[in-house]
């Protein structure tokens, strides 16, 4: 019975998920908004992937966020006119670059992880504006869109039909959380939580450490590359911001939100930051006061997230 | 295999608890309620309110808001009232701007799009505009794009383009300033958009660049920029910055002394960025797009004065094409008698804006082959203090109307993409 309860909390989170299109219109939200919460989602676990089940912060994860969005725009655009082609080649392109910048930081800690994964994001950024004949530079990748799934007889019009894109996004976030929450049961994830709860002893133990951080590095900017190509489907347009640093505080801040080390926790603190962000911003040009404020009392009060907070009063 | 440690694990009451208050996010706004009868027209407004292009956001606002009030006390559109939806897009995200404009048309319902003051972000909801069918006005994106490249049939443009600026503002300046110019320019969309336009243009006439420096949105120091513009020995320095880079490279130079060796000129200038200058630094020959001090002009007294009762600041271009975008389209949805999006765009090409919205001398119409507005540019001189009024810094020298400058359709690249 105690494992049925445990599968309680994803079973109501999926049901969530899947009905969504039906609900959301009636408490005053739209299906694209949804969409949204998804699409952040996903970047928002793949950052607590790294910071809630490594121990290492990213600040840069835009990067492959933007490297996944440009590599999917890019080949819709110029290369092949389908929307799986550029799933595959923005996640590759995020996944090649991560590797290599991966190497070059990966013996960092702290402070110093934090601020060179930021550096490489804003070279992308500054690329990305700079090449104007690649890029489009400051004006963003336009001219191109999604393109409706085909798969033999089978045919998904995703471009048009709002609704089906949403379950083209969620399935993408099914495989990422489904990628995600094996990986870390797996002895590989299990190697992940004993270098975040302490290194050295890890060190000791004789794991490779710097090896597993690279890898997690790795797998977890592949997700936010992931991420990118929905976004960039989501808008069908990608511009140089999408790497910026402020693209990456989002992306942490989603997750501490929500609750980072906890598996669901960024889900929710990109629904409450997307949420927050279309609903206030209709009623005040000052909405980010609330905003801001709204996460700088749950850092002070609840740093383990929404989730955490109530994890936590269910304990007591 | 072990699963994670039960203190990660989300429990029952724990995920009804968080999903009860997620659901619960979207009542926190509070429902407005309002009568039924007489169903209004929406008009979305997806432009800056936060950020860098606040002032200018706010007085497109205002000169959308005394439309709305205008027409509505005129019988509205179709004889339904219009309504404002506003929504911020802030000042450099496009992404958000891309997401309020779908919010706008899917959520909200609304019957036009307007917006943005960001080139970039103007450019990306056009494309939005255009796949959902929605009759969408730029007020003041100035990225020749809009109407070029990216032109789309759905989507309108009030403000200049940097090729319209340079082939306006080159002949005064060859005639006036000399011929060697050197440009300093913001490094994005709209400070090289102007730069090549003047470039291309002022080269017709015999102009040569001696040397162009384009220098990061936000420099705050300009001492090296000038320095070497100086050293270039130019006739004069086209400084092209807008904003808050405008304010502070033009009182850097004046500081320096540099407009006692050099000429200072450039285009485009914004009487939000004059009123940021001191006295001693309100120098040098400019464009503005439009300006409120047009004494023998009909209905541009009736507009200032009401614009100045509403805010009790002159109208500037920016309230300006807030006020003749809101009119655009209710002038076109009154004349077609429709809300169709494809009938509304083939009815304003050609259109031409009645007096008392051009607000300008000469025949101000939307140009039929890229749908950008033909309008009339003030080129004139900044002065250190208002003569009849204290917010009068623009001497206008020289109206130059639309017709004789803008440069053939044919050279901005649109193809318009109505569908079959």
């Amino acid at each position: 019975m105690k494992k049925f309860q445990d599968w309680q909390g994803t079973i109501i989170v999926w049901a969530l998920l899947l009905t969504m299109p039906f609900w959301i219109g009636h408490i005053g939200g739209y299906t694209t908004l949804g969409t949204r919460v998804v699409v952040l989602a996903v970047a928002a676990m793949s950052v607590n992937f790294l910071l809630g089940f490594t121990g290492v912060l990213s600040f840069g994860h835009a990067a492959y966020f933007g490297l996944g969005a440009y590599g999917a725009g890019l080949t819709i655009k110029y290369l092949a006119a389908s929307s799986m082609a550029g799933l595959v080649a923005g996640v590759l392109l995020g996944t090649v670059g991560a590797m290599l910048i991966g190497l070059m930081i990966v013996r960092l800690r702290g402070v110093y992880f934090a601020m060179v994964t930021i550096a490489f994001g804003q070279i992308f950024y500054f690329v990305s504006f700079r090449w104007v004949n690649l890029t489009g530079g400051d004006d963003g990748l336009t001219g191109w869109t999604r393109m409706p799934l085909s798969l033999g007889p089978l045919s998904l019009d995703i471009l048009h039909d709002e609704t089906a894109f949403y379950y083209f996004v969620l399935a993408c976030f099914g495989a990422a959380a489904a990628g995600m929450a094996l990986l870390l049961r797996s002895p590989f994830g299990r190697t992940l939580l004993a270098i975040r709860e302490n290194e050295r002893r890890a060190r000791f133990l004789g794991i490779p450490v710097d090896q597993h951080i690279w890898m997690s590095f790795v797998i977890s900017a592949a997700f936010a590359s992931l991420a990118g190509v929905v976004y960039a489907y989501l808008n069908n347009f990608v511009d140089p911001r999408a790497f910026r640093w402020d693209q990456s505080g989002d992306f942490v801040i989603m997750a501490v939100l929500g609750g980072m080390r906890s598996f669901w926790g960024p889900l929710i603190g990109a629904a409450i930051f997307v949420v927050l962000q279309d609903k206030l911003s209709s009623l005040t040009d000052y909405w980010m006061t609330p905003l801001g404020l709204f996460f700088v009392l749950a850092v002070v009060f609840f740093p383990r997230g929404v989730l955490g907070m109530l994890k936590r009063r269910r304990a007591t | 295999m072990a699963r994670p440690s039960q203190a990660n694990m989300v429990g029952r009451r724990t995920l009804l608890t968080a999903g009860a208050a997620a659901g619960l996010l979207p009542f926190t706004g509070p429902f407005i309620i309002k009568a039924r009868g007489e169903e209004p027209i929406k008009i979305g407004v997806d432009n800056p309110l936060t950020g860098i292009y606040t002032a200018l956001g706010k007085n497109e606002q205002a000169g959308m808001e005394l439309a709305r009030d205008q027409i509505n006390a005129k019988g509205g559109i179709l004889g339904r009232p219009i309504e404002l939806v506003i929504e911020d897009s802030t000042s450099d995200k496009t992404d958000v701007a891309v997401q309020k404009a779908r919010k706008l048309i899917q959520a909200d319902k609304v019957n036009f799009l307007v917006g943005n003051v960001n080139s970039s972000s103007a450019i990306a909801i056009a494309q939005v505009a255009g796949e959902l069918k929605t009759l969408h006005i730029v007020p003041g994106g100035h990225a020749d794009a809009v109407t070029g490249a990216n032109c789309h049939w759905t989507t309108f443009r009030i403000c200049d383009t940097g090729a319209m600026q340079g082939a306006a503002m080159a002949k005064p300046l060859v005639e006036k300033m000399g011929k060697k110019f050197y440009y300093i320019a913001q490094d994005y969309a709209f400070g090289r958009a102007l730069q090549a336009g003047l470039e291309k243009a002022a080269a017709k006439l015999g102009a040569v660049n001696v040397g162009t420096e384009f220098f990061p949105l936000g420099t705050t120091d300009y001492s090296a920029i000038l320095i070497k513009a100086r050293a270039a020995n130019p006739d004069v320095i086209i400084d092209l910055a807008a904003g808050d880079d405008g304010i502070n490279s033009i009182k850097q130079a004046v500081q320096f002394g540099l407009d006692k060796q050099v000429k200072i000129a450039g285009m485009q200038q914004e009487l939000e960025v004059v009123e940021g200058l001191p006295p001693e630094a309100r120098i040098g020959t400019w464009l503005f797009e439009w300006y409120w001090n047009q004494p023998n002009v009909p209905h541009v007294a009736d507009f200032v004065a009401a614009i100045r009762k509403k805010t009790n600041k002159v109208p500037t271009a920016r309230t300006w094409f807030g006020y003749a975008a809101i009119w655009t389209c209710a002038l076109v949805a009154n004349q077609e008698k429709t809300l169709d999006a494809i009938k509304l765009a083939r009815g304003l090409e050609g259109m031409k804006l009645p007096p008392e919205v051009a607000l300008m001398p000469g025949e101000v119409f939307y140009r039929k082959e890229d749908h950008q507005l033909v309008p009339a540019v003030f080129v004139g001189h900044l002065q250190a203090k208002g003569t009849i009024d204290p917010e009068d810094l623009f001497v206008v020298d020289q109206v130059i109307k639309g017709p004789e400058f803008m440069p053939p359709a044919s050279e901005t690249g649109c193809k318009l993409d109505y569908p079959a």
